[in-house]
C-alpha cells in the first residue's frame, strides 16, 4: 500500500513528521480517514483522538489532539493543532482537575465568552481522560 | 574634593546597586533562555499556520463574509472602529523595549478616530491610563509566561467584539526579534483577513519573471488546483479565524516575552558595566583622597615634632 507524508504540528512542537499509510481523525461530522492519493482538501479537526499507521506496521499510533485544521495536498497532509500528546504522556490527575474545574465553572453564571472557553477546556480534559482510559484497557 | 568617608559611602551604595543589577541580569538571562526555547518550539507552528492560512485564503471561493475585507457594507463606512492589541511588558527596567512599543502604538492611536485599546502587560496599561486613554478594563492579561490558554481567552474576547461588529479592524502591535541584538516594534492587521484578490496579485508578483511578464504555465498551475473545503467554507472559515487569531496571539506573546527578557538582559548588563567603571573611578579618587589625608597628617606630625625640638633647643640655650 502506498504511503503519504504526514506532518502533525502542535503549537509547542512538531509532533510527527514522516511517512504514514492511513490517518484517522475526528472530523466535523464523525471520524474521517485519509489514505494515499486523497484529493486536495481543507477541513477541520475536532478535539479527540487521532490514529495513524506507518507503512509496513500493523500497530496504530495514537494521540490526543485539540481542535485545529487539516490541509491535504498531493500526498502531503498538514495537521495544525494547538496541542498533541501521546496517551502515555498525559497527566491523568491534571486532566481530572481540569475537568472538575471546567464543570464547576460551567455551573456558575458566566458570560458567553467564558462559557465557550470552559466548554472547550472540558472537551479537552474529557478527550485526555478517554485516551488514558483506553491506554489502560489496551495494556490489560 | 569630597572626603574619604563620603566617597566610601558612595562606593558602597554603587556596589549594592550593582548586586541588584547583576542578579536581575542573571534572572533575565535564565528567563530569556526559557523564552527562546519556547519561541523555537512554536516557530514551526507559527510559520506553517501562516502558510496554510495564505493558501486556504488563496483557494477560497470569492465570497463576502464578515471576516473578509471585501464586504460592500464595510466599504461604505467612512469611520472604522479599530481595535488595538498592544503587547507590553509587566515590568520596566528593560531598556527601550516598552518605550518603542508605546511610541508606535501612540502614533497609530492618535491617527485613529474611533478605537478601543486592549493592552497586555501592566506597564502599558498604566501608561495609557495615566495618559488618559480609554483602556479596556476587562481585558487584563499579563505578558509573563505566555500560554495557549491565555491566547484563547484573548481570542474569545476579541472575536466576540468583532462578531458583534463593535470592532471593524483589529491591529496588533508587538515586538519582534530581528536578531539577538536588535528588536523592532511592528504593527500587524489581524482582522479582517486579506481577500483572495489581494493574495492573487501577490502570488502573481512572485512568479513574474525578470522582464515583468507573467509565466503562463506557472499561473495556470496556481489556478487549476481544485480544492475541496469540507464541510463548508463558512464552517471552515469560522475555525480558521479562531485558529489564526489564537495562534497569532500565542506567537506574539512568546516572541514579545523573549524580546522583553532580551532587552532587560542587555539593559542590566550595561548597568552593571557602568557601575563597574564608576567604581573604578571612585576607587582611584578614594585612594588619592586617603593618600592626601595621610600625607597631610604626617606633615602635621613632623611639623609638630620639629616645633617641639626647636623649643627644647631654645630652652637649653
Amino acid at each position: 500500500m502506498n504511503g503519504f507524508l504526514l506532518k502533525i504540528i502542535a503549537c509547542d512542537k512538531v509532533f510527527y513528521d514522516g511517512e504514514c499509510e492511513s490517518f484517522v481523525f475526528p472530523g466535523y461530522d464523525g471520524e474521517m480517514a485519509i489514505l494515499a492519493n486523497h484529493e486536495p482538501m481543507t477541513t477541520t479537526i475536532e478535539v479527540g483522538e487521532i490514529r495513524f499507521r506507518k507503512p509496513g506496521e500493523t500497530k496504530w499510533q495514537r494521540a490526543i489532539v485539540s481542535d485545529g485544521l487539516i490541509k491535504v495536498e498531493h500526498n502531503l497532509v498538514n495537521v495544525l493543532v494547538y496541542s498533541a500528546e501521546k496517551p502515555e504522556e498525559i497527566d491523568k490527575f491534571r486532566a481530572q482537575a481540569a475537568l472538575e474545574r471546567a464543570k464547576e465553572q460551567l455551573q456558575q453564571k458566566q458570560s458567553l465568552m467564558e462559557y465557550h472557553v470552559s466548554q472547550a477546556s472540558m472537551a479537552r480534559a474529557m478527550a485526555r481522560l478517554r485516551g488514558v482510559e483506553q491506554l489502560k484497557n489496551l495494556n490489560l | 574634593m569630597a572626603n574619604a568617608r563620603e566617597i566610601q559611602n558612595r562606593i558602597d551604595s554603587i556596589r549594592d546597586t550593582m548586586k541588584i543589577t547583576r542578579a536581575m541580569y542573571m534572572m533575565s538571562s535564565m528567563k530569556l533562555r526559557k523564552a527562546k526555547n519556547k519561541l523555537e518550539n512554536t516557530e514551526p507552528y507559527f510559520t506553517s499556520l501562516k502558510e496554510q492560512i495564505k493558501d486556504i485564503l488563496y483557494h477560497y471561493p470569492d465570497m463576502q463574509h464578515l471576516y473578509f475585507d471585501n464586504r460592500n457594507k464595510d466599504m461604505m463606512e467612512t469611520v472604522k472602529k479599530k481595535g488595538f492589541v498592544i503587547i507590553t511588558g509587566d515590568k520596566g527596567m528593560a531598556g527601550a523595549y516598552n518605550l518603542n512599543v508605546l511610541k508606535k502604538a501612540r502614533e497609530l492611536i492618535d491617527q485613529a478616530e474611533d478605537y478601543r485599546l486592549f493592552v497586555v502587560g501592566e506597564l502599558g496599561r498604566q501608561f495609557f491610563r495615566s495618559q488618559g486613554y480609554p483602556v479596556e478594563e476587562k481585558f487584563v492579561y499579563s505578558a509573563n509566561n505566555p500560554s495557549i490558554h491565555r491566547a484563547r481567552m484573548m481570542t474569545e474576547y476579541i472575536i466576540d467584539l468583532y462578531q458583534k461588529e463593535e470592532l471593524d479592524e483589529v491591529y496588533i502591535i508587538l515586538t519582534r526579534m530581528v536578531n539577538s541584538l536588535s528588536e523592532e516594534a511592528e504593527i500587524h492587521r489581524l482582522l479582517p483577513l486579506q481577500t483572495h484578490k489581494f493574495l492573487e496579485e501577490e502570488m502573481l508578483e512572485k512568479i513574474r519573471n525578470e522582464e515583468g511578464v507573467i509565466d503562463q504555465n506557472e499561473a495556470r498551475k496556481l489556478h487549476d488546483d481544485w480544492y475541496l473545503i469540507y464541510p463548508s467554507p463558512t464552517e471552515v472559515l469560522e475555525k480558521l479565524v479562531y485558529n489564526y487569531v489564537t495562534g497569532f496571539f500565542y506567537g506574539a506573546l512568546v516572541e514579545a516575552s523573549a524580546c522583553e527578557e532580551n532587552a532587560r538582559m542587555l539593559a542590566m548588563q550595561s548597568a552593571t558595566n557602568n557601575a563597574e567603571t564608576m567604581l573604578h573611578d571612585l576607587s582611584i579618587e578614594y585612594n588619592r583622597v586617603r593618600q592626601a589625608a595621610i600625607t597631610q597628617e604626617i606633615t602635621e606630625v613632623i611639623g609638630g615634632a620639629k616645633a617641639l625640638k626647636k623649643k627644647k633647643q631654645k630652652q637649653e640655650r
